[in-house]
């Protein structure tokens, strides 16, 4: 497993030479983008460094309270960005986004390392913390595009969902079509990359398991339990969370509330 | 004895603040066509998404034949007081699944759906040459317009509230929607209950009621 090759400062550094490169474009054609791509690497360098050493301490103690800490912070940061992306939001939509960040963790994540994986002891961080970094990121898009959708589906086509309401649908009846329209939405990148994996794309986690020396059939089968671990994940998401923002816009009563719509923030 | 329909109070305010309905109640005997009328912009559609549940109205009380119906029991008030909307919405898809999706819902699992009076009645309504495989996007606004009504006829809930259900129709078949509408409503246990902006029909009316000022009142 140890037979890479170990990148120390000065490769970062030759490294650097190709986002200056980069830079160097962007002053020459004068795309103006040099300052948001030194900022953007900046970013990336301070982001991944701290990630970085925060691993380091958490792999070194493999406290499972840390791990568990450091999980929930992960799912807090996932859901404030999935509802930041949404152009529609609503009262309680970030307590949403994390219920269901977190649910769907529990289970796929609870599934993938404690059954599939089999990570011994259970809170393993070199395997909990990337698996579920997976989920979540993955997770994140599906559930933010699926409110997006929900939500501009209660907005665009109000006078068909209303119309199944004024022949007595109940809310399940109701929000029947606008929640199959969402969870079909929140699918589509992750059926796609299924679909095109190995042959348009090589995946990111097969590609760094390589280059860290495992067998190309090991890498194999880590990036197919991940995929299915993802479209597991995102499937039960979108389910999930369209059900909970459901709630907001149509009680027992079946009343559509569009009125709890805001355009601003949560 | 109460009436055999009674509902409110309703109160709404349009978006700029202005007092549309200000604690109205409707309430009236069966067997008979009753019309309301009004400026337009006064709140008539307003009052009808009331009267069928649409608008939120957490404080109004309802009750049909007897019934009251509230939370969890208004999707059956809506089914039994339904709504035959102005701009005649449609679901995505063919004439039949248009008429045809109240009876594949909760609410229409003991109704029948009765292919032979859905046909008499389109022929009825001047549709007859309209297939029922035919996409209802494709169908122009007066044809939308007597396929709403006739979903509505079909369905034939214990009141009718039809918002100018008669608009934009040329007048041959706008008296024979009102035929049809009148036959529905003057029946022991039906109602029919209509926006109109035309004096002429409201004048078929048993009861003419005119919205103004956010107060329901009788017209002599």
């Amino acid at each position: 497993m140890s037979d890479f090759i170990e990148l120390g400062p000065l490769q970062l550094v030759l490294a650097t030479v190709l986002i200056v490169a980069a830079g160097v474009v962007s002053m020459a054609l004068q795309l103006g983008v040099e300052r948001r791509l030194g900022i953007a690497a900046l970013r990336t360098v301070i982001q991944l460094g701290l990630l970085g050493l925060v691993l380091e301490q958490i792999f070194a103690l493999r406290n499972p309270v840390l791990v568990v800490g450091l999980l929930l912070l992960m799912t807090a940061f996932a859901a404030r960005e999935a509802v930041s992306r949404a152009s529609r939001h609503y009262r309680g939509i970030l307590v949403d986004a994390w219920l269901t960040m977190a649910a769907t963790c529990l289970v796929v994540g609870g599934m993938v390392t404690q059954v599939v994986v089999g990570v011994d002891p259970w809170y393993e961080p070199q395997y909990v913390i990337p698996l579920l970094g997976m989920i979540l990121g993955n997770s994140l898009t599906g559930i933010s595009l699926c409110l997006d959708r929900f939500m501009d589906h209660l907005v665009v086509r109000s006078a068909e969902v209303e119309l199944r309401i004024a022949f007595g649908a109940t809310r399940r009846e109701a929000l029947a079509a606008p929640l199959r329209d969402a969870v079909r939405t929140g699918m589509i990148p992750i059926v796609n990359s299924m679909a095109a994996a190995g042959i348009v794309s090589l995946p990111g986690m097969m590609t760094g398991q390589i280059l860290a020396g495992s067998p190309p059939l090991q890498a194999v089968a880590y990036q197919i339990v991940v995929m299915f671990m993802i479209a597991a994940a995102v499937a039960l998401g979108a389910m999930l969370v369209v059900v909970l923002a459901g709630r907001h816009f149509m009680g027992v009563d079946a009343t559509l509330r569009l009125d709890r719509l805001t355009t601003g923030h949560s | 004895m109460s009436a055999f329909l009674e509902c409110g109070p309703f109160t709404a305010a349009d978006g700029e603040g202005r007092i549309l309905l200000d604690g109205v109640t409707l309430s009236t005997d069966d067997g008979q066509f009753v019309s309301i009328e009004g400026p337009s912009g006064g709140g008539k559609s307003t009052l009808l998404r009331h009267v069928t549940a649409l608008a939120y109205a957490p404080n109004a009380a309802r009750q049909l034949d007897g019934e009251s119906y509230k939370g969890a029991e208004l999707p059956e008030w809506r089914s039994r007081v339904n709504l035959v909307a102005q701009d005649a919405p449609m679901i995505a898809g063919t004439v039949r699944e248009n008429l045809e999706f109240p009876f594949c819902q909760r609410a229409g699992r003991e109704k029948p759906f009765d292919d032979v009076r859905a046909a008499a009645l389109m022929t009825q309504v001047g549709l007859e040459r309209l297939p029922f495989d035919r996409e209802v996007r494709t169908l122009s606004g007066g044809e939308r317009h007597r396929l709403a009504l006739i979903r509505g006829l079909l369905w034939n809930p214990s009141v009718i509230v039809a918002d100018e259900p008669l608009a934009g129709l040329d007048p041959e078949i706008a008296s024979v929607c009102l035929d049809l509408l009148l036959q529905f409503g003057r029946r022991p246990g039906r109602l029919l209950v209509c926006v109109l902006h035309d004096p002429e029909m409201s004048a078929h009316a048993d009861r003419r009621l005119r919205l103004a000022n956010g107060h329901l009142k009788g017209v002599a």
